[in-house]
């Protein structure tokens, strides 16, 4: 096993002379140190956003970034005979009834991990988490194998002597199961913290002046465990909004949605200014949203400070 | 027991960056060894980038060979126009790119014409030297080597729609409401804007009226809100293996060849008959042209690669390769054309190969092909 050894805390006396105040003012050794990967991380994380917003301002369908600036892009995504509206509604249609889904049906799973299944927890939240493990595209294939005509489910079910399986795929109702399979761990985790923050003692006091459960549920647990619920939702919606291989794959593109036709500007149509203008207003709709959501959350609440 | 303390760990830290430092122009390698000896980058279709066409290579010269496949042309073309002309060193598109596109555009750069000439020689007939689709507009210069190609209309489940039927038809199929529901899309949108033109019975190579746009955006509309399912090659084979759909828009050799070597012979590509094509033709051919890119660094190992795959087996591997199956242009040269098999064969539906051919136009550009895609984009919006 490795020591580490630890320098003691620097003494905090009043800088005292010029030479002290600099060495004061100047940045740790360690924040020196990381300063080279700071800037790395920092270009990497900021370079494509610029591209992006700077293609957004781009003549539409050419390369001529930073050199050309227009709001053609933009007027075209607001032209009122512009169909894109249709996509952007799907997108956060499905996402809104995504995360309604996953809040009704996380709840339950959640609370069962925090107080149901005891050392068993662990295990079934593997379960949960083990799916990840596993490429998204492959889960959904492997989903139409199961829905798809003479398939894992039809072909049973006639097997069995039945009439066969529905028919389910290439749906938007096929795509929206399929955003709610996908996303079900990244609602369950935070819920499942959130659940936890709520202090046993205080639920134990409700019942004992004699609170009913839906008392209790509505007035102590939700509450408390709400900021837990909230960032499960906002993770969901924001992923959710961004999801396309559930409406390709599972739902065979019988509708589109926002993150698939910012995709075909960029390949089919070639014509990354009108791409990288949906997707910075695509961006800046989420980012709005979540810096809204992050507002009326407290944070010291949820990680116990108070 | 290892003792870590804040000085070693930045001594530790102080040799990593001047290790990092002295090794600086490895970083660099493009500069550093300007001849770029071992190094081979290709953009593709899939197929070139398989493991079985490239490992070989790999092993002869002992370069690092990368490929990154591609599904669509324009794309390629553009990866070249944003700056990475000084990436690449082969591409690898369709027929009309590299001579009314690329050469113009100074993308692409000449093959040396007295080493490539006499490949063509031990190519099919119709490729035989000056290959149109291999020379540049005036004939004055070899800008790349064919090797794949097939026909590329639809696709039909023949227990359900027979072969003579489909071909007889034609697009027709597609107006049929009584088909609506029952067959797919593959996502290939520059053939799909190709097919939504010859549904409509008008020729997609030229430049069209308001009429002609009107005409195509209605029936892009309808034959959009009437598929089933738009999808890739994988979904499509699925679909039709399992009964979901009967035929599927855009298709040929190239994208049911997997599903017909996997036992599935009752799938086929269907060239129709008669079309709105010039000639009367009623189907698109496409042909693959891999040129040298204009790259000021260009590797030695293009040209040994171009003339590596010219090879009988190699061109035998190109046409099996991974993902999808085709015939080769090297089929002409009986050493090539005897390591096929017969399921091979039937994979890649030689058996009417030559008649297909001689029923379709070769692919070409579409001149107002961007405001089509974005109507068809439109339309396929308004399925949901």
């Amino acid at each position: 096993m490795a020591d580490l050894a630890i320098a003691p805390p620097r003494q905090e006396a009043a800088p005292e002379g010029a030479a002290q105040l600099r060495h004061a003012r100047m940045l740790s050794v360690g924040a020196r140190c990381a300063l080279p990967v700071a800037l790395l991380l920092g270009i990497g994380f900021l370079a494509p956003l610029v591209a992006i917003f700077g293609y957004a301002f781009a003549t539409p369908r050419s390369f001529d970034v930073f050199t050309s600036f227009t709001l053609a892009n933009f007027a075209t995504l607001f032209d009122t005979t512009n169909t894109v509206w249709l996509s952007f509604f799907w997108s956060c249609g499905l996402a809104l009834l995504t995360v309604a889904i996953l809040a009704v049906v996380a709840y339950p799973i959640a609370y069962g991990l925090n107080l149901v299944f005891g050392r068993w927890s662990a295990l079934i939240s593997v379960f949960f988490v083990f799916p990840l493990f596993v490429s998204e595209n492959v889960r959904l294939y492997g989903w139409v194998l199961f829905f798809i005509k003479n398939g894992v489910l039809d072909g049973t079910l006639k097997w069995l002597g039945l009439a066969g399986g529905p028919e389910v795929l290439y749906s938007p109702g096929i795509t929206l199961f399929g955003m709610v399979y996908t996303y079900l761990p990244f609602m369950l985790f935070p819920m499942t913290l959130g659940l936890a923050l709520v202090p046993r003692d205080l639920v134990d006091a409700a019942r004992d002046l004699g609170a009913g459960r839906l008392f209790i549920w509505r007035e102590i647990e939700l509450p408390l465990a709400m900021p837990g619920i909230l960032i499960g939702m906002l993770l969901t919606f924001v992923l959710a909004i961004g999801a396309t291989a559930e409406a390709k794959i599972l739902g065979g593109q019988s509708i589109i949605v926002i993150s698939h036709d910012i995709e075909i500007a960029f390949t089919y149509s070639q014509n990354w200014p009108l791409g990288s203008a949906l997707a910075v207003l695509v961006t800046f709709f989420i980012g709005a949203l979540t810096l809204f959501a992050l507002s009326k959350l407290d944070l010291d609440r949820m990680l116990g400070r108070r | 027991m290892a003792h870590i303390s804040r000085r070693s760990v930045l001594q530790g830290m102080g040799a990593g960056l001047g290790a990092l430092a002295a090794a600086g122009p490895l970083f660099n390698a493009n500069k550093a060894f300007a001849a770029r000896e071992k190094e081979l980058n290709i953009l593709c279709w899939e197929g070139y980038n398989s493991a079985q066409v490239l490992d070989p290579f790999r092993s002869q010269t002992g370069a690092t060979v990368k490929a990154e496949s591609l599904t669509n042309d324009p794309t390629m073309i553009n990866r070249l126009r944003a700056g990475e002309i000084n990436t690449w060193d082969l591409i690898n598109v369709n027929n009309p790119w590299a001579r009314k596109v690329m050469l113009p555009e100074k993308l692409i750069k000449p093959l040396p014409k007295a080493e490539f000439e006499p490949f063509f020689a031990k190519m099919m007939p119709e490729f035989k030297w000056p290959y149109k689709w291999a020379m540049s507009e005036d004939g004055s210069e070899l800008i790349g080597m064919a090797q794949r190609f097939g026909p590329y209309s639809f696709v039909v489940n023949t227990d359900k729609v027979s072969r003579k039927t489909a071909e007889d038809t034609g697009w027709d199929l597609f107006n049929d409401p009584a088909l609506a529901g029952k067959y797919g899309i593959l996502e290939s949108d520059d053939w799909n804007v190709f097919n939504i033109f010859i549904i409509a019975g008008i020729d997609p190579f030229k430049v069209h009226t308001p009429d002609e746009f009107a005409k195509f955006e209605e029936t892009a509309k309808r034959v959009f809100k009437g598929a089933k399912l738009i999808g890739d090659i994988a979904s499509m084979n699925q679909a039709l293996i399992s009964g979901e759909i009967d035929l599927h828009m855009t298709g040929g050799t190239y994208s049911v060849s997997p599903a017909r070597a996997d036992g599935h012979p009752n799938l086929r590509g269907i060239t129709p008959l008669r079309g709105p094509l010039p000639g009367g033709k009623g189907g698109i051919a496409w042909i693959e042209i891999t040129s040298t890119v204009n790259n000021p660094n260009l590797s030695p190992l293009a040209l040994d690669f171009l003339k590596y795959v010219q090879g009988p087996e190699v061109a035998h591997t190109v046409a099996f390769a991974e993902g999808t199956f085709n015939p080769v242009a090297q089929m002409g040269n009986k050493a090539c054309f005897d390591l096929f098999t017969k399921d091979e064969l039937d994979a890649i539906q030689w058996d009417s190969l030559q008649e297909e051919m001689d029923r379709s136009a070769e692919y070409d550009i579409v001149p107002d092909y961007d405001k089509a895609l974005d109507l068809m984009n439109a339309a396929k919006r308004l399925r949901g």
